[in-house]
């Protein structure tokens, strides 16, 4: 097709599918998380943020031009920064220290969501198995972040001012920042994907970069999931073998912590709840989220838990 | 070899059915076994299978709401402090009826469909039952019994998966189990009129795929058929190991199609579950592997395997202890895929011969 009809396709995925439009995002810009919800999103997001410059630097990796890595290597100063500016890293830990978040805490990705973290890591894996060009083209969900950057800062000044005005400049620095690099990235794909194949492969990289960011918004969604144990499911702790959940159609035998997570579940709390309050409990192990986690996605596939209504 | 714990009960209370479907499990000489245990040969048998370890049973049939002493053994088994699941047709119970069953302590419920959509269903089914199984789902969802949809699948249905899991979805289902038809007793009769192509099945897969995506809170479980497969499934979590079937006759069986084989199990109408269980000849004859002959004995995959399914071996290869055939490395193999290409391919095919008393 031509380069114009090639770019308005590339257009149309970002307008069908691009995340602005996932319900999560929706309230976010209706107004309509709780402070919780917000200090989740933020925290697991900077997963997301740390695996940029990754993705980043494995893109360089596959160019043979100079000038292009000039001027890609610019996108990792970006969010490392320099020795002259802050970086986008260091600026979302100001974000998540101006929602109420501890910084230590969130820059030691512990409790990042199974879900956040299997979306982040796709990303960085289809990157590292792709060509120069699908990976450039899966790098243009950019083209539709500059206008969500600026909305989202009028969002939060009018829905969320107890977020201090400080935290917001990660997303001030992107409204600028955003543009420019998918200006730069388009460039390089209309001009080089000229054969319908090529074209084709770009739009196919682009399509899966926003269901990747559309995955990670759902695993934000399902840490504040309230879960209980499944009607029906009966569960026994004089088993000799452990504690037992008997199901319709298969008995589970957990340990001591999964007992004790399954406790929590008691409608009352989120995932994320369950997590932090199993953390209260058991200060040391730096794995503990992670171990809940883990055994509350396990335990919901297999009928264990369900979502309390 | 010392016997280990079983979990699972699986409670056939009567051979009988009003459904006539042509891939039944039951015997082919059903009429032979009356329905041989009461309420309360039930129930010793529940108390015994709780003190050896079993948590969870299953009441099946043929059709266990056929049976008008159900609520009483429903009541023993939840006594027995055994999570009761029942495995039925929708029919001939009734809203009420399933209402009764829910206070006297049952836990959740299987449906069986034969496909979609009503003719369809009913033809398989061979009586006209679709709507009152439906209204049997309804009546399950309103006491919020978990429900699981079961639909055994083969060339006639197979088209239907995605209409099938939309129906399960629709029905407020749970699970849905989508399992191709296994080739023993009836269907092993009707195998030319059954086995689908290699194409159906992928076609199948992929809309399986598909419909997982838009399921959420629904578990989908696709088996697929063993003759399609390269290697054997590990049939009842293995011999003898984990689950025990009672028989409507009192036999205790390590499955469903044991009591076909030329093996001695003792009932409990002369013998306690407990050494029916762990003493029978028959449930010893294939527990652990000192039975095992090669490819077996030294295969790696004997561990999740169990050697596959013994009847399947008697059925085809002549003698249970010879390996699986669905497995590839079974010098039968050959003959089983032979079949599956000839009956398969062969359109049209034969007719189907509905399940009856002879």
């Amino acid at each position: 097709m031509t380069r114009e009809a090639f770019e308005a396709r590339l257009r149309d995925i970002l307008a069908e599918r691009y995340h602005d439009r996932h319900p999560f995002n929706l309230r976010m810009h209706a107004g309509t998380l709780a402070p919780e919800e917000i200090r989740s999103w933020v925290r697991n997001r900077y997963y997301y943020q740390t695996r940029i410059p990754i993705k980043d630097g494995l893109i360089l990796t596959k160019s043979e031009d100079p000038a292009f890595r000039r001027q890609w290597i610019r996108r990792i100063h970006d969010h490392d920064g320099d020795g002259a500016r802050e970086g986008g890293l260091e600026l979302w830990l100001r974000l998540a220290e101006a929602v109420g978040l501890d910084r230590a805490e969130v820059a030691s990705l512990r409790d990042v969501l199974p879900g956040v973290r299997r979306a982040c890591d796709a990303y960085v894996r289809f990157v590292s198995g792709h060509d120069l060009l699908e990976s450039v083209a899966s790098s243009l969900t950019e083209l539709a972040a500059g206008g969500l950057m600026a909305e989202r800062i009028t969002c939060f000044e009018k829905h969320y001012p107890w977020v201090k005005t400080d935290g917001l400049r990660y997303f001030r620095s992107r409204t600028e920042q955003a543009p420019r690099d998918a200006a730069e990235g388009l460039g390089l794909v209309l001009e080089q994907a000229t054969s319908e194949e090529d074209q084709e492969r770009c739009a196919r990289a682009l399509l899966r970069k926003c269901e990747i960011l559309w995955q990670l918004l759902d695993g934000v969604e399902w840490g504040a999931r309230r879960l209980r144990l499944a009607a029906g499911a009966q569960l026994r702790d004089d088993d000799g073998e452990g504690p037992l959940v008997v199901l319709a159609e298969r008995a589970v035998q957990m340990n001591g912590t999964g007992r004790e997570i399954l406790g929590l579940a008691d409608g009352s709390r989120s995932v994320c709840g369950i997590a932090a309050a199993l953390r209260a409990r058991n200060p040391e192990p730096p794995e503990v989220e992670r171990e809940a986690y883990a055994f509350l996605e396990e335990m919901e596939k297999l009928g264990v838990v369900e979502e309390a209504r | 070899m010392s016997a280990p714990r079983p979990w699972n009960l699986i409670a056939e209370l009567t051979y009988r059915c009003p459904l006539r479907c042509p891939y039944c499990s039951n015997p082919l000489d059903l009429a032979a076994h009356p329905d041989g245990l009461d309420a309360e040969a039930w129930a010793d048998a529940f108390r015994e299978a709780r003190a050896l370890g079993v948590v969870h049973v299953g009441l099946t049939g043929g059709e266990p709401t056929l049976r008008r002493d159900l609520p009483a053994i429903v009541s023993a088994a939840a006594a027995a402090d055994l999570h009761v699941h029942l495995v039925t047709a929708g029919v001939p119970i009734d809203a009420d009826g399933l209402a009764a069953l829910q206070r006297a302590g049952l836990g959740s419920v299987q449906l069986s469909v034969q496909d979609a959509e009503a003719e369809r269903s009913d033809r398989i089914a061979g009586a006209p039952v679709f709507a009152k199984k439906l209204a049997f789902a309804r009546a399950a969802r309103a006491l919020r019994l978990p429900l699981t949809l079961n639909v055994v699948l083969h060339r006639e249905n197979l088209a239907r998966v995605a209409e099938l899991i939309a129906l399960a979805r629709e029905l407020g289902a749970r699970r849905i189990e989508l399992a191709n038809t296994q080739y023993h007793g009836w269907a092993l009769r009707n195998r030319a009129a059954l086995l689908p192509t290699r194409e159906q099945l992928r076609a199948a897969a992929a809309a399986v795929a598909r419909e997982r995506e838009r399921s959420r809170g629904l578990e989908i479980v696709f088996v697929l058929a063993d003759y399609f497969a390269e290697r054997p499934k590990p049939c009842m979590g293995g011999w003898g190991r984990k689950a025990m079937v009672v028989a409507p006759d009192g036999r205790v069986l390590p499955c469903h199609g044991a009591a076909e084989l030329p093996l001695e199990f003792w009932s409990l109408r002369e013998h306690a579950l407990r050494a029916c269980w762990e003493d029978a000849p028959g449930m010893n004859a294939y527990r652990g592997e000192g039975w095992m002959r090669e490819p077996c004995r030294s295969c790696p995959a004997r561990a999740q395997d169990f050697g596959g399914c013994r009847c399947q071996s008697f059925a085809l290869a002549g003698d249970a202890a010879e390996a699986d055939p669905a497995c590839a490395l079974s010098p039968h193999h050959a003959a089983l895929v032979a079949a599956r290409e000839r009956e398969a391919a062969a359109s049209g095919g034969p007719e189907l011969a509905w399940r009856t008393l002879r």
